[in-house]
């Protein structure tokens, strides 16, 4: 009895808490956005992979890589025929200390975007472990890459090699997957072997696997990552994002939360990749649209999706699974299928199996705030 | 050079018949149609609107073997069919091709596996696979071939058994240099979890025939089937037969040190657990070794009731005999792989009362199943066996897809994904679960009398738990202890 008129007190007390604190405050929602596609010049219009620069955009497509300079809006792109050593482009990073670009190819190894020119390393030339590589990561002098067959990196300055696999890393697969550096952490999500973090500075490995062990369940929701099949993991803000093709979820420190379609506005659990803002926002590629978390502590999302048969698309406000607000706009998305994500300053970019879509976050705010006008004016809210 | 022979092998079958009128397309059950009126004429933004498997039960998994069984999970998977909701649909099928490309690929060729423990070894169940494939593409080509274009289907073959991370390669190639519609294969699940990830970032289909490891369907990749009971399934009756029906109480597992081993003997394990009997002990062999005492006498000291050895043939007599010779006398249960001339041949006399889980039941009286034993003896003056029987199977699977679909790799997806009715396989009837994995029945395979007799769980009135019609998540826990 003591149990449950506590409960009923805390219950009490968070419902009138709501509307005191963020219920009435909404997140930003983007409402100006840019597409482009082969009919921009791209050389394909699935693209696999984006990378914000500066002033450039770095698309990574299923045949060839492609650069737009945001200030025109012009397309440049490189194919086999142009030097590229392979046509599947499925990772790019940059070296913001050298300008060159990284290149995960799919099926081709890494290759160096520099000077104009390109530098290729494969399982023949180098220590790459395999050329069926998925992402690619710069630290500091070295480049991770991550293949289907472990992972490598290569010290661009004492041009070493290291491989990690089964035998020097705590990989129950050794299916790379995604790879990412920030803050002196790389991380792996391993198909199959949830997320591996590497510590540049004590060379140590920490795993992180779901605590049930089970394929075809997760337990309970906060326990760890939601699944051991993962796609991406980015590390900010000491906050650990971690997509799956079974939901994601969310680490800082201390406490684990993970996010499904049943009780998130994520408009899918399956997410082919991740890109964290921050610690308090991440966005996530799935399969039937943009989802993206706001604002963690009310979970507050705002899902994107195109209409299939308009050039119109919508953003849906959602706290838990309850619609605050759905935004109608113009095109948003270049489809709903969507297979990477890049964030720089107050704009994203997004990458779908049907060309680039690029949000322009003019006002952008990060969590949550009584909502501007001048978004209002740009897209047309309701209840 | 090989893949050039079998590709003129098949070309050639096709040019024989090029005389002869093609047969009209086969046509569709009604079911098919509504898939093909849905997947037609759909710009690359819109989804069909498709009726996605759902079930109740993953596996077939009863109460008082589910993980975790007291406790309600928040969220279970595999119950809901994955959707393909990319442009795919849109493509337009080309025009101008010489031939209809389908992928192969598994372990044709000896060579060094790190993946499967060190020498390869499973290239003899791998060239039966080929020929099971390579019959299909044959006999369809005899036919007319890809009918709505009267051009011969083409198999490009590939081998998997090299270092870890070559099936990938392969795979990458027929997706991207020399693109087929759809691949069939393999048997390694290292190698099957390779090829599928590249299969779903290159939106190509993938059935495999081959692969038993219960994971490799449990990726969510709407790009992926399976057309064979896998270790589950075989695991799920060996555990009933041996714990609910013989009331052993005590079992020892020798395994395979290889991905097959340790994923194989999983189910048997968490099974037996959950059921009040764990398994006493495991131990793990490196696969190419002759003596095994040392696993044995481990064993030997735990004194057990029965043994399960999951492993390939060759390992599997040697254990038994090592066991019989050292006195051991407990019954004996193997994985399918030992169900194989090679085991009896090398197990003699041993092998009598030796029971395997088997994927199928190739007593079963099916004049589908005669013809093809004919044909494949006919072909290749040799009987077809379990991989054989399920490459045919797959691939016909395939090849009724392109036929129905026509050339274009989501629809075909569609076309295997949406089936309604199960495909009438020469292995049986295979009907797909919401993860597109072969949900049919399997069966154990008792050696005696010189012959291996198949046998299902009611004739040899195998007891199981209780399958509840409800998913973990809305049910209520009481079913959980029935």
């Amino acid at each position: 009895m003591k149990y449950l008129l506590a409960a009923a007190l805390l219950a009490t007390c968070a419902a009138s808490a709501q509307p005191a604190g963020s219920g009435s405050k909404l997140p930003f929602v983007y409402t100006k956005w840019k597409q482009f596609t082969t009919e921009n010049g791209l050389p394909n219009d699935h693209i696999f992979a984006v990378k914000s620069d500066g002033p450039r955009i770095w698309l990574g497509t299923e045949n060839g890589l492609a650069m737009i300079d945001k200030a025109s809006g012009k397309v440049k792109s490189w194919t086999e025929k142009d030097g590229l050593p392979w046509r599947v482009v499925t990772g790019i990073d940059v070296d913001k200390k050298t300008g060159d670009v990284w290149l995960a190819l799919f099926g081709g190894g890494l290759a160096r975007f520099s000077g104009g020119r390109f530098e290729h390393w494969h399982q023949m030339n180098s220590g790459l472990v395999n050329d069926v590589a998925y992402g690619v990561a710069v630290e500091n002098d070295n480049v991770w890459v991550a293949t289907t067959a472990g992972a490598s990196r290569y010290n661009t300055v004492s041009r070493e090699w290291s491989v990690f696999t089964e035998k020097n890393a705590p990989m129950e697969e050794i299916w790379n997957y995604g790879v990412n550096y920030r803050d002196g952490k790389v991380h792996l999500a391993v198909w199959g072997s949830g997320v591996l973090e590497y510590d540049v500075a004590t060379n140590r490995w920490k795993d992180y696997l779901d605590p049930d062990g089970e394929m075809e369940i997760d337990l309970y929701r906060d326990d760890g990552i939601v699944h051991v099949i993962t796609t991406q993991a980015n590390y900010i803000d000491k906050v650990l994002w971690v997509s799956t093709y079974f939901g994601v979820c969310r680490y800082d420190g201390r406490n684990w939360r993970a996010f499904y379609n049943k009780d998130s506005g994520n408009p899918s659990d399956f997410n082919n990749n991740l890109r964290a803002r921050s610690g308090n926002e991440a966005w996530f590629a799935t399969d039937k649209g943009l989802g993206a978390i706001m604002d963690v502590a009310t979970n507050t999302w705002v899902t994107y999706t195109r209409d299939p048969k308009s050039k119109t698309g919508k953003a849906v406000v959602t706290r838990d699974k309850t619609v605050l607000e759905t935004v109608e706009m113009g095109l948003n998305l270049t489809h709903n299928y969507i297979l990477a994500v890049d964030v720089e300053d107050n704009d994203i970019f997004i990458a779908t199996s049907k060309g680039l879509a690029w949000g322009v976050g003019e006002g952008y705010y990060g969590g949550l705030r009584e909502r501007p006008r001048a978004l209002a004016s740009n897209g047309r809210a309701s209840k | 050079m090989k893949r050039l022979v079998l590709a003129m092998l098949c070309l050639a079958a096709a040019i024989g018949q090029e005389a002869k009128k093609p047969a009209p397309a086969p046509a569709a059950d009604p079911e098919t149609q509504e898939v093909l009126r849905r997947i037609n004429g759909l710009s690359p933004y819109e989804v069909p609107d498709l009726k996605l498997r759902t079930e109740q039960n993953y596996a077939h998994t009863s109460t008082d073997v589910e993980p975790f069984g007291a406790v309600k999970p928040y969220k279970e998977h595999f119950l809901v069919q994955m959707e393909y909701t990319g442009p795919g649909r849109a493509v337009p099928e080309p025009v101008g091709l010489k031939s209809v490309r389908i992928g192969f690929i598994g372990p044709i060729e000896s060579t060094v596996s790190i993946a499967t423990g060190g020498k390869s070894h499973e290239e003899v169940l791998g060239k039966m696979m080929l020929k099971g494939a390579q019959l299909a593409v044959e006999q369809a080509n005899a036919k007319g071939g890809y009918l709505k274009g009267r051009i011969p289907f083409e198999m490009a073959v590939a081998n998997d058994n090299g270092l870890w991370g070559s099936t990938g390669n392969e795979v990458v190639k027929m997706a991207y240099e020399n693109p087929v519609w759809a691949i069939l294969g393999t048997i390694d699940s290292a190698n099957s979890h390779i090829a599928i990830r590249v299969a779903l970032k290159a939106e190509v289909v993938m059935i495999n025939t081959g692969d038993t490891d219960p994971t490799f369907i449990e990726t969510n990749i709407p790009w992926v089937a399976r057309n064979i009971g896998d270790d589950r399934q075989q695991g799920y009756l060996l555990v009933d037969y041996m714990i609910r029906k013989m009331g052993y109480k005590r079992i020892g597992i020798i395994r395979a040190s290889n991905r097959y081993g340790r994923f194989g003997v999983r189910e048997i394990k968490d099974s037996s657990r959950r059921l009040g009997h764990p398994v006493a002990i495991e131990m793990a062999y490196k696969v190419g070794g002759d003596d095994f005492s040392l696993q044995l006498d481990r064993i030997q000291e735990m004194n057990v009731d029965a043994i399960v050895h999951w492993g390939d043939a060759r390992e599997s007599a040697l254990i038994l005999n090592q066991m019989r010779a050292r006195g051991m006398k407990q019954p004996y249960f193997c994985s399918d792989r030992s169900v194989s001339p090679e085991f009896v041949q090398a197990a003699g006399a041993n092998a009598e009362g030796v029971i395997c889980g088997y994927p199928w039941d190739p007593d079963r009286k099916d004049p589908k199943l005669d013809e093809f034993r004919r044909a494949f003896k006919a072909r290749f003056q040799e009987e077809p066996e379990t991989y054989a029987s399920h490459a045919y199977d797959g691939m016909n699977m395939l090849i009724w897809a392109i036929q129905q679909g026509g050339l274009n790799r989501a629809k075909i997806r569609d076309l295997i994904a949406t089936r309604a009715k199960p495909w009438p396989g020469v292995t049986g009837a295979i009907p797909l679960s919401a993860v597109m994995d072969d949900a049919g029945e399997v069966f154990l395979a008792r050696f005696g009398q010189g012959r291996w007799k198949y046998e299902s769980r009611e004739t040899l009135q195998i007891p199981r738990g209780f399958v509840p019609v409800r998913d973990r998540t809305s049910r209520g826990l009481e079913t959980a202890s029935r």
